[in-house]
């Protein structure tokens, strides 16, 4: 972002084009070390739970029960695993540094002073956000697959489906590629209300307790029987979702439905990142 | 002034979003009642009966407020609480069946000679010839056409308006107890589709709640061809397969093939059985679940035992090893007992 400031001097200009906003962005984000350290860490997660699987003489309940002998199986046992906790937090930690970390280093005053709409600020920001959450879901699915294939294998190279049927390598990637997209979509809404905490406040570790201490409310909210009535309101209540996508026919529901749900809290997130950085003082 | 309206812009998209998470989240009420030309209870009533639904697949969701104690063993459907059963038919006679939990899946597939029944969990497989008319679990098309049949002579049956279920119009049959019927039941209600003249949803209702007790039915369906892969079944690599005991018309696991009595008809059945001997001696079945402990002690002229009562059924296992069931309150069970 800094090289906005620097493009925007001629008078006829009055913004700066978005592709080079964006692309400006991204360098920014991945020229941080704590951002490729943690994709570093996020690799990790598969190889750690293939050799945990591998190791154990028997098979456990649950996902990572399946991963036995199942290999593709192991990425999205490892996405939702790290949905959990894992992925939130770095996508927190994106947001944190997006809008309260330029405001702790004072850069947050050049931005809002440069000719580029708060609106586009705010785009651009939360871009920079989506790909980092972006690179870490592609990162442990990539890397389950990998670590899937070799270290887990798999019969001809085939996930064995919970329903009991078997499909070939093409459609058993097409699954994880699935589980992919909609965690990506979960973490869009993370993304989006840490970045309205992000605008709210000029301390990034703020936003980091607001993320996770919300993530651990809604998973003692959600554990809590009388309160039932209130899992559709909780984002976290479809995180198990990534189960149906090992199902044959394949059952969208929860999916759809949890998407539909992190939608309507990225709309909020943002809408009040918007709303809050129009009316911030530079 | 640009600065002002991208904050009420901003503004309102947050609370777009607060709306639309309510409308996710607050289930939608019952739908309008459809309107269908009027029909007869008694024309309703035959024309589920001759029936053939043809292929179809659907989601059926159970809905159990039963209150069965937890019986240590047994399935996890068995507790109150809803679960998703996913069924598919041709319509004749293949079909396949999904009970999908937070766990895993059990898949019960019959492809017309042979009947599977796989369990991700352990992955094993357990395989057996099919013999005639199998009764597929949680199907509400066969639960409610069989409770039709049973309780029509004891019952009053009334069409009570429409309803509309898995998007569906259905009419609203309703076949309440007669009034000498000593029953813990107050009515059991079944929509069944206007046009395919299909049980979509059956509804069980106590009295002194209202609330169902129990309800099964269609929350997805669809009629037409299905895909045919969906009737065949192939272990995947890496699992136990097992046959199934031979002989599984008999009931193999009962000594002494005692044959449980029926007393009374109607909504007032009672079975009485005699529960396995030497069930207190011997290590029990892996799988059965474990009665000794569960219910209230009760006694009376009949001899001694425990009553296990629920919103709809109550249960009396005595100590010399009977057990009486049905639909009624424990006053019908003991006189059953005391015959």
């Amino acid at each position: 972002m800094t090289a906005v400031a620097e493009t925007a001097v001629g008078p006829e200009r009055t913004a700066a084009p978005l592709g080079r906003l964006l692309a400006a962005e991204v360098r920014w984000v991945f020229r941080r070390p704590r951002t490729l350290i943690t994709l570093g860490l996020f690799a990790l997660i598969p190889v750690l739970v293939a050799v945990g699987v591998v190791v154990a003489d028997r098979n456990g309940p649950g996902l990572i029960g399946a991963v036995a002998g199942n290999g593709l199986v192991l990425p999205i046992a490892a996405l939702t695993l790290a949905l959990a906790l894992l992925l939130p937090l770095a996508t927190a930690m994106a947001a944190a540094d997006a809008l309260a970390g330029e405001a702790a280093h004072g850069t947050l005053r050049g931005l809002l002073l440069a000719p580029v709409s708060r609106v586009r600020l705010v785009g651009v920001k939360a871009f920079g956000v989506l790909v980092v959450a972006a690179a870490a879901v592609l990162v442990i699915a990539v890397v389950g697959v990998l670590a899937g294939m070799v270290v887990v294998g798999s019969a001809d190279g085939q996930m064995v489906t919970l329903s009991g049927t078997t499909l070939g390598f093409g459609e058993g990637v097409a699954r994880v590629g699935l589980v992919a997209v909609w965690v990506l979509g979960q973490l869009a809404a993370v993304g989006a209300v840490a970045l309205a905490v992000s605008s709210l406040t000029e301390h990034p570790l703020v936003v980091l307790a607001s993320v996770l201490g919300g993530l651990i409310a809604f998973g003692v909210l959600s554990a809590i029987p009388a309160l039932d009535w209130l899992q559709p309101w909780l984002l976290t209540s479809g995180w198990t979702a990534a189960t149906d996508a090992l199902r044959d026919p394949v059952a969208l529901d929860a999916m759809g439905s949890s998407t539909v749900r992190a939608l309507c809290y990225a709309a909020i997130g943002l809408g009040i990142t918007v709303w809050r950085m129009q009316r911030r003082d530079a | 002034m640009r600065t002002k309206l991208w904050a009420r812009i901003g503004s309102g998209v947050a609370v777009a979003g607060v709306v639309g998470l309510g409308l996710v989240a607050i289930p939608a009420g019952a739908g309008a009642q459809p309107e269908l030309p009027p029909v007869s209870a008694e024309e309703l009533v035959a024309s589920v009966g001759q029936t053939s639904p043809g292929p179809f697949g659907g989601t059926v969701e159970v809905d159990n407020a039963l209150g069965l104690p937890a019986i240590p063993g047994a399935p996890a459907q068995l507790a109150n609480g809803t679960s998703d059963v996913r069924i598919w038919s041709d319509g004749t006679g293949r079909g396949r069946v999904s009970l999908p939990s937070a766990q895993g899946e059990r898949t019960l597939v019959s492809d017309g000679t042979t009947a599977w029944a796989y369990d991700s969990e352990d992955r094993t497989a357990v395989r057996k010839p099919v013999t005639a008319h199998e009764v597929q679990p949680a199907d509400p098309t066969r639960s409610a056409t069989d409770a039709i049949a049973q309780l029509r002579q004891t019952s009053t049956v009334s069409v009570d308006g429409t309803a509309e279920v898995a998007g569906r119009p259905a009419y609203e049959l309703v076949l309440t107890p007669n009034p000498t019927e000593r029953t813990l039941l107050r009515e059991v209600r079944i929509a069944v589709d206007a046009e395919k003249r299909v049980p979509l949803r059956l509804t069980v209702l106590a009295n002194g709640s209202p609330d169902p007790a129990f309800e099964v039915g269609f929350t997805d369906l669809t009629f037409g061809p299905q895909d045919p892969a969906l009737f065949t079944f192939t272990p995947p690599p890496g699992t136990t397969v097992t046959d199934a005991p031979e002989g599984t018309g008999e009931k193999p696991q009962r000594p002494e093939g005692v044959q449980p009595t029926v007393v009374g008809d109607g909504w007032d059945t009672v079975v009485v059985a005699r529960a396995p001997q030497g069930d207190r001696s011997q290590q029990r079945p892996e799988g059965a679940p474990d009665l000794s402990q569960l219910g209230t002690p009760v006694s009376g002229p009949w001899g001694s035992g425990r009553l296990i009562s629920t919103a709809v059924a109550s249960a009396i296992v005595t100590d010399d090893g009977r057990i009486a069931a049905g639909a009624v309150p424990e006053q019908v069970l003991t006189e059953a007992l005391a015959r």
